[in-house]
């Protein structure tokens, strides 16, 4: 039976509800769809429709090198990332641990710190080290700023762990490396994989601490960022378009492969 | 014979609390032990000390005449059957099985061997590919299980492995686990707080109070002849009566309870006139019947609360000076009792005598 009092708020709602979508969907919709114009400026009205931006884009070495770049960024601090984040997070619920909190608090500052101030410090601080800015520089910041995220999706998984598993595993004759890597590991895998996904995308958007800390070769972000100064064209739009699909698709695909893990 | 596990005065305290107070216990090898006791009475911990996951404040525990007080638990040929299972949620039934195999280094055909000759022990062979998640509660009793003995431990420890189960199924995994003990020889060392399960399946009953041994024995002695109070109420039901001595003359005690002169076997004590007793005396050793018994202890009483319990009925029966009796007869010999007031006899040595000093606690 529907409640004829409360009908009213909940039409106003749905209606703010569906306006407030619309406002998300409108410009990511209008990009996709000059993309598709077959002219060389973006305006409407749009007229006659192409694929030829997304052959040109594909033809584009510049475009495909910058992508090539930005996943070995992506790729290299995922991996050091994950390693990191779980490395803390398995100390943060080891027994006898003294400051917890405070490891923790200090793991997760990264990610609350505004990326410009973060960005600055690490510029400040690869030159107090004598580091060059470039690949290396750029992975340590991407490290840096997706430990966080690790940290969280692997404590609240651990803190899910019966804590009779590794028990069992020791009784069984697996020293601590063994049951880890055994027990351990394969319990946090979904948790995981989620939170790597979930560093790849953070470190493929990533704009300003690659801007502050990058050398000549631009990744995926700036090389954009570096055509739009240039003048808008429907190439543009149509980059934009496939790495908007491409990083959805996998965002979903993440948020999928977490819930299963959830609800096991 | 050597035993095969032995605690010498092994004490475990967390900061000032004596979770384990000078415990000291040998088990012979094949033996069913089960320890028993209240919640927090340190049954785990005295288990965890065995398969290594604590170690003892002081104090020695061996193992098949090693001493292991300081041995890691991977170290230590002693397996665990934990309450929740823990089995590995990502590894298959046989996986799970094959773990502890795995790590002795057995070679692949081997370790195959050993998982189906163990999934055929408790009827699971269909069942080798599933996961745990795909199990019922009893199913995954009994891989934990399997898995536990899987690498021949000298000593199958299980804490409490039945107590999330339905009280049907705990009937049955009890009859189970006994006919598997027995079928393997293995020594089982089981903790429980559920004294009927402990009767059930056990050769020798530890019963612990407060990190301490209270009494050892055998199921039939530790209900026929519980040595303290504690013991007597936390085995079985029981009626306690604390009794006056009178006069004492070798295997006959005059006693006085509640007004009443009643006659015991003292066992070995000597009590003196005026000392104080406790008769431990069972429900089912007391006898209802409408006429005055011939013989033995028997006193007069109305009966105040009777409740079906299916293959008995359990009475309830005042005796005067507001002293109530535990009693149970058979449900058809309720009718026979006539009305309220009824009799109640017991042969003396049907009941057990405690000395008062042992009372408290
Ligand atoms: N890690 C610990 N830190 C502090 N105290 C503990 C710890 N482990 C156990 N204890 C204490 O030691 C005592 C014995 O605990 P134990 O777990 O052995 O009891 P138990 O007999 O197994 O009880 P239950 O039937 O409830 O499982 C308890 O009072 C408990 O609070
Ligand atoms: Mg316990």
């Amino acid at each position: 039976m529907r409640n004829t009092v409360s009908d009213g708020p909940r039409t106003t709602l749905t209606a703010f509800y569906w306006a407030f979508i619309l406002y998300l969907l409108l410009p990511l919709t209008l990009m996709m769809a000059m993309s598709f114009k077959d002219a060389n400026f973006v305006a409407f009205p749009i007229g006659d429709w192409t694929l030829d931006w997304y052959a040109k884009v594909m033809q584009d070495k510049q475009f495909l090198e910058a992508c090539l770049y930005s996943i070995m960024i992506a790729a290299a601090s995922t991996l050091a990332a994950t390693t990191l984040g779980t490395w803390i997070a398995m100390l943060i619920v080891a027994d006898g641990i003294r400051g917890r909190t405070i490891i923790f608090a200090l793991a997760c500052l990264p990610a609350v710190v505004p990326g410009m101030i973060s960005a600055i410090s690490l510029r400040i601080f690869i030159s107090t080290i004598d580091m060059p800015t470039g690949t290396a520089a750029i992975i340590l910041g991407h490290t840096v700023h997706a430990v966080p995220f690790v940290v969280v999706m692997a404590l609240t998984r651990l803190r899910s762990m019966p804590r009779n598993l590794v028990d069992a595993a020791r009784d069984l004759g697996a020293d601590g490396v063994v049951a880890f890597f055994r027990v351990t590991l394969p319990y946090l895998g979904p948790a995981l994989l989620g939170g790597m996904i979930f560093c790849v995308l953070l470190s493929i958007d990533d704009f300003v601490r690659t801007f502050f800390l990058g050398g000549y070769r631009p990744t995926l972000p700036m090389l954009i960022f570096a055509k739009v100064q240039g003048g808008m064209s429907p190439e543009i739009n149509a980059m934009a378009t496939i790495v908007l699909v491409v990083t959805a698709a996998v965002g979903l695909y993440a948020e999928f492969i977490t819930r299963r893990a959830r609800t096991r | 014979m050597e035993p095969v596990v032995q605690f010498d005065n092994v004490n475990k305290s967390y900061g000032k609390h004596v979770a384990v107070d000078n415990l000291n216990l040998s088990i012979e090898p094949g033996k069913f032990v089960t320890l028993l006791g209240p919640s927090g009475c340190g049954k785990s911990t005295s288990l965890r000390m065995l398969g290594g996951f604590e170690t003892p404040t002081s104090g020695r525990i061996m193992l098949s005449g090693k001493d292991v007080t300081r041995v890691p638990p991977n170290k230590r040929n002693v397996n665990i059957v934990f309450q929740d299972y823990a089995l590995f949620p990502h590894m298959s039934v046989a996986k799970n099985i094959a773990f502890g195999l795995e790590l002795k280094g057995f070679d692949n055909q081997r370790i195959h061997r050993r998982v189906s000759e163990l999934l055929e022990l408790v009827q699971l062979q269909d069942y080798a590919t599933r996961l745990p998640a795909e199990l019922s509660g009893g199913q995954r009793q009994r891989v934990a299980l399997m898995r536990a003995l899987a690498p021949d431990p000298d000593v199958l420890l299980l804490d409490e492995p039945l107590s999330a189960l339905d009280a049907k199924l705990r009937q049955q995994m009890q009859i189970e686990l006994k006919a598997i003990q027995e079928k393997t020889g293995k020594t089982f060392m089981f903790v429980t707080h559920d004294q009927e399960e402990a009767l059930t399946m056990s050769d020798t009953i530890v019963v612990m109070n407060k990190g301490r041994i209270e009494q050892m024995g055998d199921p039939n002695t530790l209900y026929g002849r519980p040595g303290s109070v504690f013991v007597a109420n936390f085995i079985g039901e029981t009626n306690l009566l604390r009794s006056t001595v009178i006069s004492s003359e070798g295997d006959v005690a005059a006693l006085n309870w509640n007004g009443i002169t009643i006659t015991a076997n003292p066992g070995g004590l000597t009590p003196r006139h005026g000392e104080h007793l406790y008769v431990v005396l069972r429900p089912e050793a007391i006898h209802c019947s409408a006429a005055e018994p011939v013989s033995g202890n028997r006193v007069k009483g109305k009966i105040r609360q009777r409740v079906f319990k299916g293959n008995h009925t359990s009475l309830m029966v005042e005796v005067g000076g507001g002293a109530l009796l535990n009693t149970l007869v058979h449900p058809s010999d309720v009718a026979q009792l006539g009305g309220e007031d009824i009799w109640l006899g017991w042969k003396p040595e049907t009941t057990t005598v405690i000395p008062d000093r042992h009372a408290h606690n």
